[in-house]
Formats: C-alpha cells, structure tokens, sequence
C-alpha cells in the first residue's frame, strides 16, 4: 500500500458536473482528489481487505440474531422499548437489507482494524462506484497508469444484481433530506441503477412522506410499499411518524434491523462475542471515566466523525464537536490512521448482500476522519 | 486467446438518469395557457359584464367542489396557520368515493374531524358569454375551444389576502377578472388526507450536509 502522486485529468471538474457530481468540491475544498492515488497488492486486498470484510460482516448478522432476543443489548443499544417488537420482527421476516460499509485502518500489513460499520446510510457510493471507477478507466486509456491497474470496485456491478434480485415492491420509493446535494447525490445514483435493473424507481423529498392511517403514503396519497431512505433509523424512530414505520406496509431499504449494526454500540458486542478476532479492536460500553492514553471515545449514534474523542498513545487529546451529543458512548482502543505524507488514511470496505464489494479511501490531516475528508481513487497493481 | 484474467472492478459503470440526454426536455412546455375569470362572489362577476345566470352556475359548481378538494388539517390551529384566524371550517366526512354525501344524508353528517379552509372566490372556467363586454378576437377564439378548466373554488393564504390560490396552492391571480393560466396546473384533485412531515425534524435540529456517513 502506498500514496503515488498523479496529474488530475485535464477539465475533470467539468466533467463530474456534467455526470451529477454536484459535490466534487466542498466550500471551495476538494472533496474529490486525484492528485494522488492508493496502490494496493492484490494479496493486500483480496487477504486483508475482501475477506476479513465478508468475515466480519457474518459475524456481526450472527450478533443480530442474539441481540434482538436480548433485552440488555437493546437496552445497551439504546433501541426505543416501543420498537424492541418491530425490530425483533424485522430480522425474523429475514427482511433483507441492500449494501453497507465498514471502516478501517490499515496500513498496508497486519490485519485491518475495524473502525466502525456504516449499516444504515452508507455514502460516498456515487464516488466509489462510479467516478472512481471512471477515474481508473479514463487513467489507463491516457496512458497515466500502468497497464494491467485493476481497482476493488465491484459495487455498481453488485449493486445492479442486488436491485434485479431482491423482488422489491413497485414502484419503488427513494427518499433523502431535501437540503442536502451529497444525500441526494447518492440516492439519484441508486435510483440509477435500480432503473437499470428494471425496478420503477420513483424520488420522494424526505418531509414530503405522508401518512394516511398510519400508512406511508406519496404525493398523490397513494401507498409507498417499498421505501429506500437515506435517513437514520434511529432519526425515524424519534420523529412525529414514528409510529407509522410500525404500523405502514412498507418494505423499507435498509430494513429496521440495520439500527442495530449502525449503532456504535455494536462494536462492544462484537468485542464480547469475539473477543481477540484480529480485526476487532477492543470496546467497550463507556462509564464516563477519564479517557487513558491510546482510547477513542465514540456516541453510540454518531456520523462523519462527529463528537467523537481520542487521546493518542503518548497522550495528546483531539476532540471533534458536532451535533450527536444526545446519546450514550462507547470507547474502543485507539487504531491510529496511518499516515502517507502526513495525510491521514482511512478505508472504507463495501458490502453489498453479502458480498465485499469495493473501497474508498478517505484522507484528512487530522486523525479523525470527517464529512469534508478528501476522497482518493485507489488501485490495485502487483 | 482467451482472457482469463478475473477483475476487481465493475465490468461497466453507466449511467442513464444521472447523464441528462439530449432530448429529454420536460414534457408540457409547450402546453398553451387559456383566458379563465376569477371572483370573489357571483356578484363581482356579474358586475364584470358576465351574465348572472353564468356566473351563479360557476359559482355553485366551485361550491360544490370545495369540500372535495379543499386541503384538510387536523387541527383549527394548523388551519388556520395557514388561511388565517377564523378562516377554516370543519369538514366534511368524504364517502369512499371522496364524494360529499348527498343531501338526505348531510343531517345527519357527522364531522370528519379535520378543517379545511373557507372557499375566498372561485374560478370561472367555461364562461362562453361576455355580456356586453366582447371579448378580443384571440380571447373568442380561445373560448370557442372551450376551456380544459373546471369551475373550481379559490383560497387565500393568511400572509397575502390579495392572491387567489386553488385547493392545491397554485397562485392564479392578484385581482378579480381575467387571467391567463395553464390548464395542468389547475385542475382539482381530491383533498389531501395525508399527513405530512413527520419525518426530517431531527435533520432540521443538526443542520449538518449530511445525514449518511
């Protein structure tokens, strides 16, 4: 694994703008950067990325099955008691769920850490799937890579079977907040492909969802039967129509079980089933002390690194604000990102079905990597 | 030779609805307006050279209309957030086929438990005469095709009594008479039973780019 700097395509901002890349650039940041790329051995990627990812991703439905019978894990989860029945009921219809993303840090050798699972609303699709994807097939026809770079994108191919075989109900809702371009970015890309696939992909804003008798429906009032919201469960299940998501014949993408895996809370409970797997990173639930030397601490409910905290091995303390401080906290030994002049890299491994299904990397100059962290395209080369 | 090479990567990546093509212009461009006459009573209508028995006949079409398509609240309180105080009224039960029960059976009508705005004027769509005030050869040959637009009941918001609104909250006009609108736009549907936004207040209380991650 290792950081090559590399010229960005001549004209490739016009280029994303004309593609949908609306967010490319985030005020006045790059948020897409391809003035260096990842390179990666197969070995690195199929040994320590593909396979612990699909590994990790059966332990931790294999911990569903536990905790929805377990009271003081949906308590520990922090899951509202009124929905314990609903969740319980939506692992057990085997409701099955479309895609994911777990984050680690890896460096190259060793075993990858697990960071955290993104099982609810997974972005920076779009950017992995298709314009890194481009990005590589663009590089090799200019000449500006080595012949015979592969990359470990899969996702578009994966997700394009996943839509054809997961029967979904028709037509099939999207949903995401109206203000936000990157939501919107990635659940256009979605819609994409399920038009691909043949399903009736229809657009609905957020607030826009109505509810008639407890039953979701669109703007004309008829009946949403299959829903894909880029809106966290555990957002829903606090707001004005959360009794409807119990109540709705809806089929929802990614199903109510899925508030179990993105809850932070997971990773203790991995940790407690699995206790000394190379991937997992030590956790547990936090009592409040003092963070010692080497500890990250973490809101069960949290995104893009959001009030999050850490103190390093030699004692140096870094703390992200953010809007999540409202729930309770884990703390995970501390699996520093490494670093690649002096950027910071994180990686994050997709999972769609069951399937690895790709990376991205994320870089910042901070060891918490954020919303705005720069996106680098990466390949594979040996 | 065969390639027996196996990849890592996706074997296409296209896109078809992200990629606008050439061609895919929206649809209804090119539909033309029509001339329709908006009033606040059939007396104001009349006294715009319509004849009375025309204006009488709107206006009661537009009536009748109103409980159908009128938006329903589930509350005085949001109603009346929108319209103004003492501007909503309670509506209707609407039967299965979202028609007002007949008059036999208002009695007895049990209120629906929702409120819906005070019909504030109404849409004469199909008005053939001008009485005595011939209209412009366009506006003659525009009515002789007759118009696509029901007679309907019209609304004004609590922030701007001058603006006529249909039940679906589509500005028509600022001022009593004539006005030109495009048919699509315009035509009534049966009253919103939904409830809306119950869902994204949290995103409104975090205000942060994203809700994935």
């Amino acid at each position: 694994m290792k950081r090559v700097n590399s010229t960005p395509r001549p004209g490739w901002q016009a280029f994303a703008q004309s593609v949908g890349f609306n967010f490319h650039t985030f005020d006045g940041e790059p948020y897409w950067d391809e003035s260096a790329y990842y390179q990666f051995s197969l070995q690195q990627i199929e040994q320590d990325l593909e396979q612990p990812t699909e590994e990790l991703h059966q332990m931790a439905l294999d911990l569903v099955d536990d905790i929805v019978n377990n009271e003081q894990m949906l308590q520990q989860l922090a899951i509202p008691r009124q929905f314990w029945d609903a969740v319980r009921s939506s692992w057990q219809n085997q409701q099955p769920h479309l895609y994911g993303r777990m984050d680690f840090s890896y460096n190259g050798t060793g075993p990858a850490k697990l960071l955290e699972l993104n099982y609810d609303t997974p972005t920076s699709l779009y950017e992995t799937g298709f314009f890194q994807w481009v990005w590589l097939e663009d590089q090799l026809m200019r000449g500006e890579l080595p012949q015979g770079a592969d990359q470990f994108n899969s996702l578009q191919d994966k997700l394009q079977q996943a839509f054809s075989e997961l029967d979904l109900p028709q037509p099939f809702y999207f949903a995401s907040v109206t203000e936000s371009i990157e939501d919107k970015g990635t659940v256009d890309y979605l819609m994409d492909i399920a038009l691909q696939a043949g399903i009736n992909s229809r657009y609905i804003q957020l607030e826009q969802l109505g509810d008639i008798d407890g039953q979701l429906v669109d703007l004309e009032g008829f009946p949403i039967q299959g829903l894909f919201k880029l809106y966290p469960w555990e957002f829903m299940l606090q707001e004005d129509f959360a009794s409807t998501i119990v109540t709705s014949q809806t089929q929802f993408l990614e199903p109510l079980w899925k508030c179990l895996l993105s809850n932070k809370g997971i990773l203790p409970l991995l940790w407690q089933k699995y206790q000394g797997h190379p991937n997992l990173l030590p956790a547990f639930f936090d009592d409040g002390s003092a963070l010692q030397n080497g500890w990250v601490r973490k809101p069960l409910l949290s995104r893009e690194g959001a009030n999050i905290e850490l103190v390093t091995s030699d004692g140096k303390a870094l703390k992200q604000d953010g809007p999540y401080n409202d729930s309770g906290y884990i703390r995970q030994a501390l699996a520093p990102l490494p670093q690649f002049n002096g950027n910071y890299a994180l990686i994050g491994s997709w999972v769609v079905a069951d399937s690895a299904a790709g990376i991205c990397i994320r870089e910042d100059n901070s060891l918490i990597t954020k919303d705005s962290s720069r996106f680098l395209p990466h390949i594979i080369l040996d | 030779m065969t390639n027996t090479k196996t990849f890592k990567r996706s074997k296409t990546a296209r896109l078809i609805m992200m990629v606008p093509a050439a061609g895919l212009v929206l649809a209804g461009c090119g539909e033309k307006p029509v001339e329709v006459q908006v009033f606040n009573s059939p007396d104001e209508c009349a006294a715009y050279y319509n004849p009375p028995a025309e204006c009488k006949a709107a206006f009661d079409d537009a009536k009748a209309l109103h409980p159908q398509v009128a938006p329903r609240y589930a509350s005085k309180q949001e109603c009346e957030t929108d319209f103004g105080n003492g501007q909503c009224e309670t509506a209707p039960v609407l039967a299965a086929n979202n028609t007002v029960p007949t008059e036999q059976t208002q009695q007895s009508q049990q209120s629906s438990g929702f409120f819906m705005p005070m019909m504030m004027g109404f849409m004469a769509g199909q008005m053939l005469n001008r009485g005595g005030m011939a209209g412009a050869p366009q506006q003659q040959a525009a009515a002789a095709n007759r118009s696509p637009v029901p007679n309907q009941p019209l609304y004004k918001s609590r922030d701007d009594r001058s603006t006529f609104r249909t039940a679906t909250n589509t500005a028509v006009a600022n001022q009593p008479g004539s006005t030109s609108i495009r048919p699509s736009a315009v035509q009534p549907k049966p009253a919103s039973m939904a409830r809306r936004g119950g869902f994204g207040a949290q995103a409104a209380k975090r205000n942060v780019g994203s809700y994935g991650g």
